[in-house]
């Protein structure tokens, strides 16, 4: 299942694209969560433009695959992806946190094509994910889908694709949530193998290193304890993000939620920026960034 | 005894509680998306539902917080999910799931929470802070039922109107069964219950009770006091309460909750604005509630809290006194 090199070339390639769609961003917000921002852009661009279920011209397709983003403030990474997609004008792209704008602050629903949760105070959308996925589960057991060969396998239940699946990005940070870990325990106990969540492990929160302002190691240990299949990848790795996708999807009928560990860098690719592990920056801050970015990838 | 208006039929005091069931079988027969979000405290007509269609029985144990976000999420996939608990826990506890994963999409949540200065739990669990904790919450609608018969029609009003409902299930003494089956509810409008051209006492939920009771006592001393139930707190009817206002010029408010941001505050605003009248607030003065014994001869903390039929009546008598001496009499 291997992909060739030229896939992962191109998905890379796309990468680029939505990297300086966030510096275009930053040209007219003069703000923005960069830090986590640069380090969810391999994932985002791997699950939108490789893996992901989507219709172009319905953004509400209700086969759709859902992407709850619960580091909502990382929403930087998501609006570059739309325009690309075709859900918003490119336009769109110079008006994050305008008066009246599909970029708000921080992602939400009504205001934005292609936004599934209204997110901005953490912890919370993992709990929102494990309800959309409960939905599929509480239709399939309603209506349980028929074996293919009854006169063969009358016992089995037969496992068909989900009609949707639910893909949610935490933060390393918003794991001190209680919340979080609500959401963990309810997720193992349904067996909410139709559910995959993406950690970014950057390792900083706004205050410091996360191991100092509350220690979260050993994660992987922490997701597997409440029931949860558990992977590891280099969040930055376009090859392992896709083989990890596909693979996770690939292990739908198991009963286990996902849950992939990305170890990630903040501030990723802008020396400025992961110099500082900057979290939030304005003015000069994002400055900087950007022509540091654009002087690097062209 | 008083002369009440249609649809109005006093019977005994009846436990609110069988209406739940009763109002929840109706909604499951009615729609066929409701989910039963559980938070390890119960659930109206559980037994339907593990009966027929268990699949929608879905239990987070003791986590509100994510109760509340699991319901919107399935919300978002077309479900109605009710939640149940105490206030405290179900608003109090996840007052910001509430705010960010459910009102600000206006996903179709009905939360129902049993609160209300009564019983024998104490300070945690009697809870007074509900309505006005609420209030402030866009996008949300806020229903207090006054009896048995309201309580059944108000659970099936509120899954037929698609959006958030929190509906305020009252811990109290049992009220009076005050209106007939055919009693037309609707979200949003108040029912006078009885008129009177003295003063006017706005009450919701229990406190009904102790208004029918109170105008009786008013009644020996030559007032005729009328009666205004004010289920819906919030939208509130408008329209009924400067009615009332223009009409008898002495408001009193009564609520089994914090007088601070309930519908004290509500009406006040209203009155304020619109039409000046003489208001008394009757509700929990700024302060917690605490374990108190219900008796047949006595209510601790009715009493505690001053809110008899009498301790009404005592302040409906200053309403009048207050209209007449700001000179606002009709």
């Amino acid at each position: 299942m291997a992909h060739d090199e030229k896939l992962i070339t191109e998905h890379e390639a796309k990468a680029n694209v939505v990297r300086h769609n966030i510096f275009r961003i930053f040209d007219s917000s003069l703000g923005g969560h960069c830090g986590g921002t640069m380090s969810i852009l391999e994932i985002v661009t791997a699950l939108y433009f490789h893996h992901l279920k989507l219709d172009p011209n319905d953004y509400d397709w209700p086969e759709r695959d859902r992407v709850v983003l619960s580091k909502a403030h990382c929403c930087e990474a998501i609006y570059a992806v739309l325009p690309e997609i075709g859900y918003v004008p490119e336009e769109a792209l110079d008006t994050y946190y305008c008066y009246r704008s599909p970029f708000q602050g921080h992602a939400d629903r009504w205001c934005t094509p292609g936004i599934d949760y209204s997110g901005g105070s953490l912890g919370q959308g993992l709990s929102f994910a494990v309800g959309m996925a409960m939905a599929e589960k509480i239709k399939i057991a309603a209506n349980p889908p028929e074996s293919p060969f009854p006169q063969f396998l009358p016992r089995l239940t037969p496992i068909y694709n989900p009609v949707y699946r639910t893909y949610c990005i935490v933060g390393d940070g918003e794991c001190h949530e209680g919340q979080i870990w609500e959401a963990a325990m309810f997720a193992g106990k349904y067996k909410l193998d139709n559910l995959v969540t993406i950690v970014d492990y950057n390792k900083f929160s706004l205050d410091g290193p996360t191991e100092e302002i509350m220690p979260l190691a050993p994660l992987d240990e922490k997701w597997r304890a409440f029931g949860w299949w558990v992977k590891e990848i280099d969040g930055h790795n376009m090859r392992e993000i896709v083989d990890t996708l596909d693979l996770a999807s690939n292990l739908y009928g198991d009963g286990k939620p996902k849950c992939i560990i990305a170890h990630t860098v903040k501030g990723k690719g802008i020396p400025v920026w992961e110099e500082t592990h900057s979290h939030l920056a304005r003015g000069e801050g994002i400055t900087m960034g950007v022509k540091e970015g654009r002087e690097i990838y062209g | 005894m008083a002369k009440f208006n249609k649809y109005v039929e006093i019977g005994e005091p009846t436990m609110v509680a069988s209406a739940l069931n009763n109002g929840m079988l109706k909604v499951v027969e009615k729609h066929d998306n409701v989910v039963a979000v559980l938070a390890d405290m119960g659930f109206p007509a559980v037994d339907w539902f593990k009966k027929n269609a268990p699949e929608r029985i879905v239990e987070c144990g003791v986590a509100e917080a994510n109760a509340a976000v699991v319901a919107a999420g399935l919300a978002a996939e077309g479900f109605m999910p009710f939640t149940t608990s105490f206030v405290f826990a179900l608003i109090g506890r996840a007052y910001n799931q509430i705010r960010q994963s459910i009102l600000v999409d206006r996903f179709n949540v009905k939360m129902m929470g049993r609160e209300g200065a009564w019983g024998e739990t104490g300070i945690s669990h009697n809870h007074v802070e509900g309505l006005a904790m609420t209030r402030v919450m866009p996008n949300l609608v806020i229903l207090n039922a006054a009896d048995v018969v309201e309580a059944e029609k108000a659970l099936v009003a509120m899954a037929d109107y698609y959006g958030p409902v929190f509906y305020r299930q009252e811990m109290s003494p049992a009220p009076l069964k005050i209106f007939t089956e055919d009693y037309p509810f609707e979200i949003g409008k108040a029912y006078a219950i009885k008129d009177g051209k003295d003063a006017t006492i706005i009450a919701t939920g229990y406190m009904v009770t102790e208004a029918i009771r109170a105008v009786d006592i008013l009644e020996k001393d030559g007032l005729d006091v009328g009666i205004i139930n004010m289920s819906t707190i919030k939208p509130l009817d408008e329209e009924a309460v400067i009615k009332a206002a223009q009409e008898t010029g002495a408001i009193v408010t009564a609520e089994n909750g914090s007088i601070i941001g309930g519908l004290g505050e509500a009406v006040g605003t209203v009155i304020a604005e619109n039409m000046p009248a003489a208001l008394v607030r009757v509700g929990i003065e700024d302060e917690f509630s605490q374990s108190g014994q219900i008796t047949p001869e006595k209510d601790e903390l009715m009493e505690h809290f001053a809110l008899s039929a009498q301790d009404l009546a005592v302040s409906v008598r200053e309403s009048i006194v207050r209209r007449d001496s700001f000179n606002l009499k009709r």
